[in-house]
């Protein structure tokens, strides 16, 4: 994706230069000319790259197999998840209840040797442990375990203590209410937490579909569109689950803000192939490219930073999500997008003729 | 270049951009080299609250709340400059406090401890039960009470230094921005009614919560009602400074008090009480019972006053009147006063045959506490004592409660998060900066776009400190992403202006063309992120509202301004 963003980034400006000599043809035909003329060009940019160019112009139908494959590779996947574990993602702590206990401290963990002693302690219970990392160092550790699923609150209140105090065995000092931070949800509301996320969620889609058919007001682009966004939700859940990430609400909010963003390249595209009359459709596709990988690129930078130098679990997981979901946006937007449009136009293109 | 920047700082919109800047930085009130500590908590009955150093109320602005500047003319600032003085102070020492508002005197108490030796004694107690009989206006004390002789450990009284003259404080905040819980550390509880209520029971609900968090002396606290899609009602509690075991037994419980002769109800806690003793001369450690051990267990004893309503006194006369008397190591009557919390019997109290029949109004409740030291008993009984009394003053809660949620912050990490949070914003606006360079090339594109984006984050600051939002590190997160789309929409902007100049287009229809896109994704961020300010009890409400915020500020106040200055810079 890098090479090609520079490709045509070099090729758009060059043919800014040349706008006048183009003619204006959105027919079918520009498919057959484009390759032409990268031809001519080909003294100038490296040969791999215009090989690239020439499938990405000239193979965009096939090139749709990759996000549909994808798609339903996700699909597939996380209905198989759903069918083995009841529960289509990895819930953790605040979406299924139990109990988040945060420690700073400057003090070495072993955080497995950790895991494994409070598993010990808490056989019936999911335990994982993380630590809590600045700049690549631990300076604190966080355990999840999942008490509380069917015992009442005072019987919560021991197990908790028995667990903090059982942290301390590990850490050698009698911990305080100052040296933690701890996170208590009830299985109910954790489960209540998650339906009404989801439901969130679902609205969030639905209200945006409405606002993209409002903006187009024809089926296929603004279709196009609501199906980027609903695969980059998709196939950004399937990473999420092979990545092993315990979703908290934090984590579904980000879901929340990848249709935001992914609808925000799909429409700048969408805008300028088809309401606007300069140049080609390619040379337009190639001036929403460039505007839209720029915008990828600095979010994408930003969340990275964000992603090293946070401590903050809430923060760590919105912008981890955010990062899988723009790298898949990009294939989403400029792959699947592009080859629905081009299809689009070269359709409308041939009634047009005939 | 002159002539360009003069043509910008007058433009209008330019111009509401800057006043809305003035605005925001006028609502943080910035406040670098502030003095002294704030009062978060003034505890009941302290020496401080004797003094008249008032309780602030908890929406006060952070930066206009009451501050000590000095004590005894030692400049006070910052909590370690607080204690470190307070550490040093003799007991019945004057101490001057000079807040910014006023000059406070108050004279600091001992602070009075029982020590155990390692003897024991032969001592005579009193059983607890002294009532006093109103005949005819007049008080006539009637002591039956039963004399016993137990062997407890010698004890000593000891001054054990100085008592704290019950001031809490913080750090003076720099800035009017509240910070979340998760910023300063603190607790905060999601509590769930066991039945639905009506909105007006709900407020009368908080209206008790509040009440009873802060007779118990807890100040600085939100409290409010929310909901979710389907319709379930909770209460989100949020307390900075005050411990997850504190909330719990003061919420969690109803606080159903009732006494019971003979299975008969004679009074309730709260509309039946009117006064509850919270003074040294007649509530703490009971001084006839004081505190025993056996098998490594302590006990102490507490005991206070209350009056109860003459209704309530007529009720046990009526209850008590037709009882025998017994013989029983002094005389009592046959069924005893039976105290209950939430149903569960808590005590019972034999009552002096004298009493029978008889309207008393003044009732000596007590309890004990225990603790593996005499120390820890002491402290259990004393706390047990402040709970009783607490919900004695403010009655029941309507409907029993669920603690849903409890999210216990140590003060530690919140500031850890807060240091760590500015930070990621300043190295995230960094390296935006450097890619929009690299790829313009151009500073009169880089800087623009950076500048607007930091007064996104002023403005958006701004508002949150003079509707009193709480930033909290979901409320960051919405900023973060806030400034993403910012970024993403001038980009948009850049490139709808830059590209092939003046060939198709004119500026007008540039920047309406980068418009048209910018308002469909507004619009895409705005209906996304509706559902989720009322989905979950509104726990990530702030990060809805932060974000839906931030997108419109940028739109409708620093987009343009961006579009205008572009074109002015790079025009020929």
């Amino acid at each position: 994706m890098e090479d090609n963003k520079e490709n045509s980034q070099e090729n758009a400006t060059e043919k800014n230069e040349d706008r006048e000599s183009t003619i204006e043809n959105n027919t079918s035909e520009e498919n057959k000319t484009n390759p032409n003329e990268t031809k001519i060009k080909l003294p100038k940019i490296k040969l791999n790259f215009s090989g690239m160019k020439k499938i990405y112009e000239g193979q965009y139908k096939k090139l749709l197999i990759i996000p549909f494959m994808l798609l339903l590779i996700a699909i597939l996947l996380i209905g198989l998840k759903a069918a083995a574990t009841g529960d289509f993602i990895n819930r953790d702590v605040s979406l299924k209840g139990g109990v988040t206990v945060t420690i700073p401290t400057e003090q070495k963990i072993d955080i497995l040797q950790l895991e494994d002693i409070i598993s010990k302690k808490f056989p019936k219970n999911d335990v994982s442990t993380k630590s809590l990392s600045q700049f690549g160092t631990q300076v604190g550790v966080i355990i999840d375990v999942d008490i509380g699923e069917e015992h009442r609150e005072e019987h919560r209140e021991e197990q908790i203590g028995i667990l903090i105090e059982e942290i301390g065995k590990v850490l050698n000092r009698k911990l305080t209410t100052k040296d933690y931070s701890v996170e208590v949800i009830g299985s109910s509301l954790g489960a209540s937490f998650f339906r009404e996320v989801v439901t969130a969620l679902l609205i969030a889609f639905l209200l945006m579909a409405i606002v993209v058919f409002l903006y187009f007001r024809t089926l296929v682009p603004s279709g196009a569109v609501i199906l980027a966004a609903l695969s980059d939700i998709l196939i950004t859940l399937s990473i999420v689950n092979l990545l092993d990430i315990k979703l908290s609400t934090a984590g579904i909010a980000a879901f929340l803000m990848l249709i935001g963003y992914s609808v925000d390249t799909n429409i700048l595209l969408s805008t300028r192939v088809l309401k606007r009359k300069e140049g080609t459709d390619m040379e337009r596709i190639y001036g929403a490219l460039k505007t839209g990988i720029t915008m990828s690129l600095t979010t994408l930078i930003a969340m990275t930073a964000a992603l090293i130098f946070t401590q903050s679990e809430i923060i760590k997981q919105i912008m981890i999500i955010l990062l899988i979901g723009l790298l898949v946006d990009l294939i989403n937007t400029w792959i699947q997008n592009v080859g629905i449009l081009r299809l689009y136009l070269e359709r409308k293109a041939r009634k047009a003729i005939q | 270049m002159n002539v360009k920047i003069k043509k910008i700082f007058t433009n209008v919109r330019v111009i509401i951009l800057l006043v809305f800047l003035v605005l925001a930085v006028a609502a943080i009130n910035p406040r670098p080299g502030i003095e002294g500590v704030v009062i978060r908590n003034i505890i009941t009955n302290s020496s401080a609250a004797e003094a008249g150093i008032q309780q602030p109320p908890p929406t006060a602005k952070p930066v206009s709340r009451e501050r000590i500047l000095e004590i005894d003319n030692r400049p006070i600032n910052s909590v370690a400059d607080y204690y470190n003085y307070i550490d040093t102070l003799e007991p019945n020492q004057s101490v001057q406090i000079k807040t910014n508002k006023a000059l406070y005197r108050l004279t600091t108490r001992q602070n009075i401890e029982i020590i155990e030796l390692n003897e024991t004694v032969k001592k005579t107690i009193e059983e607890i039960i002294t009532i006093n009989e109103t005949i005819n206006g007049t008080v006539v004390e009637k002591n039956k009470t039963i004399k016993r002789q137990i062997d407890v450990p010698k004890t000593k009284k000891i001054s054990k230094g100085t008592e704290d003259i019950g001031v809490r404080v913080f750090n003076a905040p720099t800035t009017n921005i509240r910070k979340g819980l998760d910023l300063q550390g603190g607790t905060r509880v999601l509590l769930q009614p066991e039945t639905s209520l009506l909105q007006q029971d709900l407020s009368s609900l908080i209206d008790t919560i509040e009440e009873r968090l802060n007779v118990y002396g807890l100040s600085d606290l939100v409290i409010r009602d929310a909901s979710d899609l389907t319709g379930n009602q909770y209460i989100l509690v949020e307390i900075a400074g005050a411990t997850e075991e504190e909330i719990r037994t003061l919420l969690a419980k109803q606080g159903k008090f009732e006494a019971k002769i003979a299975n008969k109800t004679v009074f309730v806690g709260g509309k039946d009480i009117t006064f509850v003793c919270r003074s040294a001369d007649c509530a703490g450690i009971d001084p006839n019972a004081g505190c025993s051990s056996s098998q490594g267990q302590n006990f102490c004893r507490f005991r206070f006053s209350i009056s109860i309503t003459p209704e309530a006194a007529q009720k046990h006369a009526d209850a008590t009147k037709d009882l025998d008397v017994i013989e029983n190591n002094g005389k009592y009557l046959s069924e005893p006063l039976e105290l209950y919390l939430d149903d569960t019997k808590v005590r019972e109290l034999n009552i002096g045959a004298g009493l029978k029949g008889s309207a008393t109004t003044d009732i000596q409740i007590s309890g004990s506490g225990t603790g593996f030291s005499q120390q820890e008993a002491v402290i259990n009984a004393m706390g047990d004592m402040k709970r009783l009394q607490t919900i004695l003053i403010t009655g029941s809660l309507p409907v029993k409660l669920n603690i849903v949620k409890i999210d216990a912050i140590s003060p530690l990490l919140g500031e850890e998060f807060l240091k760590n949070a500015m930070m990621v914003g300043l190295i995230t606006l960094i390296s935006v900066g450097i890619v929009i360079f690299v790829r313009y090339r151009k500073l009169q594109v880089a800087i623009p776009m950076v500048s607007i984006s930091i007064s996104e984050v002023i403005i958006l600051l701004g508002i949150a400190a003079l509707i009193g939002w709480n930033i909290d590190l979901a409320a960051v997160a919405g900023i973060i992403i806030a400034v993403g789309t910012g970024i993403d929409h001038q980009i948009i902007i850049a490139d709808e202006t830059l590209r092939g100049r003046g060939i198709i287009y004119d500026w007008k229809q540039r920047i309406k063309n980068a418009f048209f896109i910018i308002m469909a994704s507004y619009f895409t961020v705005f209906v996304a992120l509706i559902p989720l300010v009322f989905a979950g009890a509104g726990l990530l409400k702030g990060f809805a509202i932060t974000t839906i915020l931030g997108a419109s500020i940028g739109v409708f106040i620093s987009r343009p301004v961006f579009a205008r200055v572009i074109e002015i810079l790079l025009r020929e």
